[in-house]
């Protein structure tokens, strides 16, 4: 029994061992002279996982008496996470390397933020999602204060902490009231006790909290001022992980919650999910009109598309997941690319992040200009790029699960924000040249994903990336 | 008549593969390039002939792939006789301009670029055209959006174009997001996204509710691609553009597509109260208000640009009118407007080539020095302006007729009306392009001398005036082209007869009229001009920017008042938005009624409530002054401990308690380095809110608490209680739960404290090394200090009180299993005694007798724990498994012998070891800061003492 149980979460153990054996041989090495190449192994470990986890799993399985479940839409979200959280490390390398930021407990942290991260999204009880939840907060909590030098570091690390602590403690006031009402935190108990016919107040009342809870991860309006802040003032490495793994397993864990365990009431909480999913398309769009700092923009915009994936998890249905995941997939290569980019933007050797510094670029790097023109137009949503497909799939959930105003909102919302990602392009053919022009900034592997991801928001529409399988399958595993 | 040809994905495709050649054999030179660029669109050409029979008499060809089902989307393409008279125009427009483009590009200028760039526009162009399905018609608008924006911005030097980029691609970005929205209703009306099927259910579609929302929807990416009024503005500064983009794009192909959506849409939303209020009303504006300016502008491009405005205003109104006649009219005019205005276009584009100016004041007298191109540009002119035998005319006369027969609001001169004034205005524009370009004296002043240039430069815009005419004299040569794409936009046969002469009737007069009107507005040309420039009015650009400037400023203030970085704002802003999302949760489902009985308060409970309530208040008011705050938070501890004592809890009373203790002695070493007092940073309106949302949240959740208490529930203790002595042995169910039931909980924990212990002290070691450490010893913590020793008293007691409390301890913890009690309570309570020395007799006096290492204890009570479980497996079940026996020895009572002891005196250990080295620490700090009263200690030895002065006078010294 126990061995089988093992054997399902063989991959979370592999990488938690991993972690920490490589944090004390780190310790026992002369600390930060083996960093470069644990950034390389753990990346390398991750990808293997991935590939194992992507190839070898199958069916549905729970182990430890249904705490933790291995199906397909876990599996789907683990290696969008271990993926993403690979191609993150490998971005940062260098560029942390180069201004002394490369201490060893990146990688390990990393590391262990995404075991927690497939423990989120394999949850299947409200211990083990709370574990995970915890364990991948935690270490991120840690990340974002990276650069211990700087203020802005550091305070965003903090200000992450407090918000972060108080949305964990709403979450399990509501996680206990959801056990005090049900019964138990077994998802697959919850879901008995929890019908729309007689679903009790107090049950209600859990969900609306861990509701909150969730909402303060994935961060959607009005749960969300930290992330402003927090993409500011971590370092940039810091940021790309922040907007792409972290977000894929809180919208997991949401919809896994959501789905499993309160499946069965759909319309007593889609409301909720569908007002977060509006408010935040809205706010994520006209905040980031003023926005002068690519790294706070990117902070609204990722609000904005979580709103987006919201409206896919707020239809309720199969295809509403399966879109979600597909717009997750999708939005964490558009960011990869992204960040890439951002990271290459640089003056002397120091990092820039104002937009304007961006001016005459498409002149000087007609290449690098043209991949980050696809992109914002990806992440826009304009057609004929990926990031059309994935907003599309999400509108039609939204509409056809009747949720037309939703949908409409939406495209609403979509126009208003074309505005600050068009604006970036602007600023890149028709801006003005810059007193201080971006200069350097050739590092080949943020090249290759920069190019890489953008390649894939083009030529990535002849098959919807590849993925549209995997999610329906993933979908289909969940809502039933 | 349908049939399958799988030649259209082929013609669909060629622009985007031929997108690729350019770029390769600019190497091989200018014209080996304008060459291969003009391959794929001739060899599309000749595809869409060899079906152009076909469609002619009325077959529709249709090819599938399939691409997305899910999404349903599918690349299918059609092709009906509107799509293929679209086809042929980018087509051969796209053929002309690329020969008129490798003459007009300089050398400097990257051709192969342009080229690529001019492809692939083309080919989202035809894509648009050839689309069966409204998701992909949607892919192709875009990518004209895209492409057109890559090629506005491909002379990157001028400053000018800036503006203009940015405008057009805001503007036209967004109509084509919101048209998204509108082509995802209008799929989910009809449930299916196939243009075909969407036009056979026009009916379906009107009567549906969701009609209005799609086609606002649709129309605004239609008005915004085709400048109609209130997005007309961007249209005109687009025009920086090098002459064969501001040709192609911006008056034959790209700004039609609008025009061509709306025909293509025409019978599934055509004919409503709504389509013609706001079409037709909006090309009215448009038609008119492009003419007017279209006469005061100087720059030839910008009348040419207004120009453009007004004549898409035109069919747009004829579209927007609804009736069979008006489209047919429309068809018409989209073909002659397409011939005329790309010549003038490009006849602009050779002025200023030639000249180096496009500014009319600058210019006159060019028919003498550049014949050809003079001809060429008063032919297409006059065409523009409607003089009968250029196309112009037929088509601006079936537009009159058309407005002559439309009442607007049950009136019916409005239309007919300003449709006349427009066509004064656009008879004049016309004639000054004529007359102030070309007519007049020669003059001397020209900033490059001009000639005609070469053939290849002028062949495209004399081809086309040649049509010009031709349709002109003969319109009969037009008939079979409008008839078939007449009949795909309405859905019924068409078959129209154009004539130039039909008799003396409304629209002959208001043509006449407009002629008239225009000559004599040229000839007041100068006042008027003047007073146009005198006259203030709204200037669409100063518009647009300011209202973008005000939604960014409108959007800054939102975003510095929502995340102005202060973290108490946005707690405040968390809290209450869980308030409201869990007051609207509790108003979704009713609570049912209470099912219990309010239990009697006795007084002293009421005391007690009141106590708590009052110190949890007094925290709030007092949290600014620290000592005095920590003192009210230890007073709700006791009452807490209380409250467990009176519910018959006395063990959590007790664990209460300890925690309680040792928390407030740790926090007041804490507080001997911070300030006594927190600074006041908010203002009083600041508080009074925050104390409103604080108070709502409190309300909520005591409120909440009592609700639910008032209820039965059942919970997990009744298991607990029935099975702690069976299962566990113990009676004291906490202390079985902590050990046994949860003892995998308790074994993690020990560990987290254990190592916040050694966190503690790390950190501490870390920080004291640093420049923290530095600035900590010279911060001059003693001078405020009285330096007493200790006070005697408390020294005697606490000395007195260790062996007891040790004794106490150990009781606790043996007693731990069956009575209040246990390892935890045991390991703070013999913490305390030992707090209580380090405070009472300092720091060093009490280190000095100390035997054993903090993190020792750590580590052996985790190792215990440990060995404790593993101990379960020699017996072949689980780990943390607990046993239990009763063991009988003589002279003493039967006695339990329990594993769970043993793993209670890990937890023991443990909690020992992390507080002590938690204390430890933070001593540290103090001692660093230089503190010297803990030095000396306290004991007293007479015989170890220096000697006193008087002790030497006793012994006589």
């Amino acid at each position: 029994m126990i061995s089988a149980d093992l054997n399902i979460i063989l991959p979370e153990i592999v990488l938690a061992v991993y972690a920490m054996a490589a944090l004390i041989l780190a310790v026992y090495s002369g600390k930060d002279k083996l960093a470069g190449t644990m950034v390389w192994a753990t990346s390398a470990l991750m990808l293997v996982l991935a590939f194992w986890i992507g190839t070898t799993g199958e069916g549905s399985n729970a182990a430890f008496y249904g705490m933790f479940n291995d199906d397909p839409f876990s599996r789907f979200a683990k290696v969008v996470i271990l993926v993403s959280a690979a191609a993150v490390m490998v971005m940062s390398e260098g560029y942390m390397q180069r201004r002394g930021l490369l201490r060893f407990e990146f990688p390990v942290l990393i590391a262990l933020a995404s075991v927690g991260m497939m423990m989120m999204v394999s949850a299947g009880d409200l211990m083990s999602l709370y574990m995970g939840l915890e364990l991948q907060s935690l270490s991120l909590y840690v990340v974002a204060s990276l650069r211990r030098d700087s203020a802005k570091s550091t305070e965003a690390g903090l200000k992450y902490f407090v918000l972060g602590a108080l949305s964990s403690g709403l979450l399990l006031y509501g996680a206990s009231l959801i056990y005090g009402f049900a019964g138990t935190t077994q998802f697959s108990g919850i879901i008995a006790a929890a019908t729309e016919e007689n679903i009790s107040v107090g049950l209600l009342i859990g969900l609306v909290l861990l509701t909150s809870g969730l909402a303060f991860k994935v961060s959607a309006v009005p749960f969300h001022m930290w992330t402003p802040d927090v993409y500011e003032g971590s370092p940039t490495p810091v940021t790309a992980f922040f907007a792409t793994a972290p977000k894929v397993a809180a919208m997991g864990l949401f919809a896994r919650v959501m789905h499993d365990a309160f499946g069965n009431a759909v319309s007593d909480w889609s409301q909720v999910v569908a007002l977060l999913s509006v408010l935040s398309m809205f706010i994520g769009a006209i905040a980031a009109i003023g926005q002068t700092d690519i790294k706070r923009l990117m902070a609204y915009s990722s609000i904005a598309h979580m709103g987006y994936a919201l409206m896919g998890l707020a239809s309720g249905t199969e295809l509403g997941v399966n879109a979600m995941l597909v717009y997750m997939a999708i939005y964490v290569t558009m960011n990869v690319g992204t960040f890439a980019f951002i990271m290459s933007m640089e003056r002397d050797g120091q990092p820039v992040t104002r937009i304007d510094a961006l001016g005459q670029y498409g002149a000087k790097e007609p290449g690098k200009a043209l991949a980050m023109l696809v992109l914002l137009f990806s992440l826009a949503g304009v057609p004929p790029f990926l990031g059309f497909f994935a907003k599309l799939a999400v509108l039609r959930a939204a509409y056809d699960a009747g949720l037309a105003w939703l949908a409409v909102a939406g495209v609403v919302a979509s126009v208003i924000g074309a505005y600050y990602y068009l604006r970036i392009v602007y600023y890149m053919y028709f801006g003005e040249e810059p007193d201080e022009a971006l200069d350097g900034g050739r590092s080949p592997v943020l090249m290759g994903f920069l190019m890489g991801s953008a390649v894939i928001m083009l030529v990535g529409i002849v098959n919807m990336f590849g993925v549209e399988g995997a999610a329906q399958a993933a979908a289909v595993a969940l809502v039933n | 008549m349908t049939q399958t040809s799988s030649l259209l994905p082929i013609i669909a495709i060629l622009p985007f593969l031929g997108a690729l050649v350019p770029g390769v054999m600019i190497r091989a030179g200018r014209t080996a390039c304008a060459w291969f660029t003009a391959v794929p669109t001739i060899l599309a050409l000749v595809m869409l002939g060899t079906l152009a029979p076909g469609v002619m008499e009325g077959t529709v060809y249709t090819a599938q792939l399939p691409w997305i089902p899910q999404l349903g989307l599918e690349a299918a393409f059609f092709l009906d006789g509107l799509g293929l008279m679209f086809a042929c125009m980018i087509l051969g427009v796209g053929l002309l301009i690329t020969l008129y483009a490798r003459y007009y590009l300089s050398g400097e200028d990257p051709m192969g670029q342009f080229y690529t760039y001019l492809l692939l526009f083309q080919g989202a162009m035809l894509g648009i055209t050839l689309s069966d399905n409204i998701l992909l018609l949607l892919i192709f608008w875009e990518l004209t959006s895209l492409s057109s924006f890559l090629l506005i911005g491909y002379w990157k030097h001028l400053p000018e174009g800036r503006q203009g980029a940015r405008m057009a691609l805001t503007v036209t970005g967004a109509g084509g997001l919101a048209m998204i929205g509108g082509m995802l209703i209008l799929g989910n009306i009809v449930g299916s996204y196939n243009l075909t099927d969407i036009l056979a259910s026009g009916d379906l579609i009107k009567a549906d509710p969701m009609y209005l929302p799609a086609l606002i929807l649709i129309l605004l990416g239609a008005f915004t691609k085709s400048a109609q009024f209130p997005f007309h503005f961007w249209l005109p500064h687009a025009m920086a553009a090098p002459t064969p983009v501001s040709a192609y794009l911006h008056s034959a192909t790209m700004v039609k597509a609008g025009v061509f959506l709306m025909a293509r849409m025409w019978p599934a939303l055509a004919g409503t109260d709504a389509w013609f209020y706001i079409v037709a009303t909006a090309g009215l504006i448009t038609m008119v208000l492009g003419a007017v300016i279209a006469l005061f502008k100087d720059d030839l491009k910008a009348l040419l640009a207004f120009s453009t405005v007004s004549h898409l205003g035109l069919l747009t109104m004829l579209l927007g009118f609804g009736t069979e006649a008006a489209a047919i009219a429309a068809v018409f005019h989209i073909l002659n407007h397409l011939t005329f205005k790309a010549a003038l276009f490009m006849t602009a584009g050779i002025v200023d080539h030639e000249t180096h100016t496009r500014d009319i004041k600058r210019l006159g007298g060019l028919a003498k020095l550049m014949p050809i191109t003079a001809t060429i540009g008063t032919i297409t002119a006059l065409s523009m302006a409607g003089i009968p035998l250029f196309n112009g005319f037929l088509s601006k006369e079936l537009m009159l007729y058309e407005a002559a027969k439309t009442t607007w609001w049950e009136n019916p001169w409005i239309v007919a009306g300003l449709a006349t004034l427009g066509s004064v205005f656009s008879v004049a524009y016309s004639l000054r392009f004529i007359f102030h370009t070309f007519g007049g004296k020669v003059r001397d002043d020209y900033p490059h001398h001009p000639h005609d240039p070469p053939f290849g430069m002028y062949a495209a815009p004399a081809l086309l005036s040649v049509l010009v005419v031709a349709i002109g004299v003969m319109p009969f040569l037009a008939e079979p082209i409008v008839a078939m794409a007449a009949t795909a936009v309405t859905g019924t046969p068409q078959d129209p007869h154009f004539a130039i002469w039909h008799g003396v009737n409304a629209a002959l007069i208001m043509s006449l009229i407009a002629i008239a009107g225009g000559i004599v507005l040229l000839l007041l040309h100068r006042p008027l001009d003047k007073a146009w420039l005198a006259t203030p009015r709204p200037e669409a650009k100063v518009i647009f920017d300011a209202l973008i400037g005000a939604v960014v400023r409108a959007t800054r203030w939102v975003t510095e008042t929502l995340h102005n970085g202060a973290i108490s704002r946005y707690l405040a802003i968390f809290t209450a938005a869980t308030v409201i999302v869990g007051y609207t949760a509790y108003t979704m489902s009713p609570l049912g009624p209470q099912t219990r009985e309010m239990l009697p308060v006795p007084p002293l409970v009421g005391i007690g409530w009141f106590l708590l309530v009052l110190a949890t208040g007094l925290v709030v008011w007092f949290h600014r002054m620290r000592f005095a705050a920590l003192v009210i938070i230890s007073v709700i501890g006791l009452m807490v401990s209380a409250g467990f004592v009176y519910m018959s809890a006395p063990d959590l009373a007790l664990t209460q308690i300890s925690v309680e203790t040792v928390t407030i002695m740790l926090l007041l070493l804490a507080l001997h380095f911070l300030p006594k007092e927190t600074p006041v940073e908010s203002s009083v309106g600041r508080r009074g809110l925050d104390a409103a949302i604080a108070l709502s949240a409190g309300v909520a959740i005591a409120g909440l608490s009592y609700a639910f208490m008032m209820r039965d529930f059942s919970t997990i203790s009744d298991y607990h209680l029935a099975n702690s002595y069976i299962g566990g042995g113990g009676t004291n169910v906490v202390n079985v739960i902590l050990v046994d039931f949860r003892g995998y909980d308790t074994y993690g924990e020990i560990i987290v404290l254990g190592i916040a212990g050694l966190a503690i002290f790390a950190l501490m070691e870390t920080l004291l090394n640093g420049p923290a450490g530095a600035r900590l010893r010279n911060s001059g913590y003693n001078n405020d200090r009285s330096h007493d020793r200790h006070p005697l008293m408390m020294v005697v007691a606490t000395r007195l009180m260790l062996p007891i409390a040790a004794v106490v301890g150990v009781y606790i913890f043996l007693r731990g299993h069956n009575q209040p009690g246990g390892g935890f309570v045991a390991g703070l309570v013999i913490s305390i005694a030992l707090l209580m020395q380090y405070m009472a007799s300092g720091f060093a006096w009490t280190t000095r007798r100390q035997r054993l290492e903090y993190h020792g204890l750590i580590g052996i009570g985790v190792v215990i724990a440990g060995l404790t479980g593993m101990g379960a497996w020699l017996a072949g079940v689980p780990f943390l498994t607990s046993w239990y026996g009763y063991v009988h020895l003589p002279p003493i009572e039967e006695f339990e012998l329990a594993s769970a002891a043993l793993f209670d005196l890990g937890v023991f250990l443990c909690v020992l070891g992390a507080v002590m080295l938690m204390l430890y620490s933070i001593s540290r700090l103090a001692r660093h800061a230089g503190e010297t009263v803990n030095k000396e200690p306290m004991d007293y030895d007479p015989s170890k003492a220096p000697k006193t002065f008087q002790n030497r006078a006793e012994e006589g010294l």
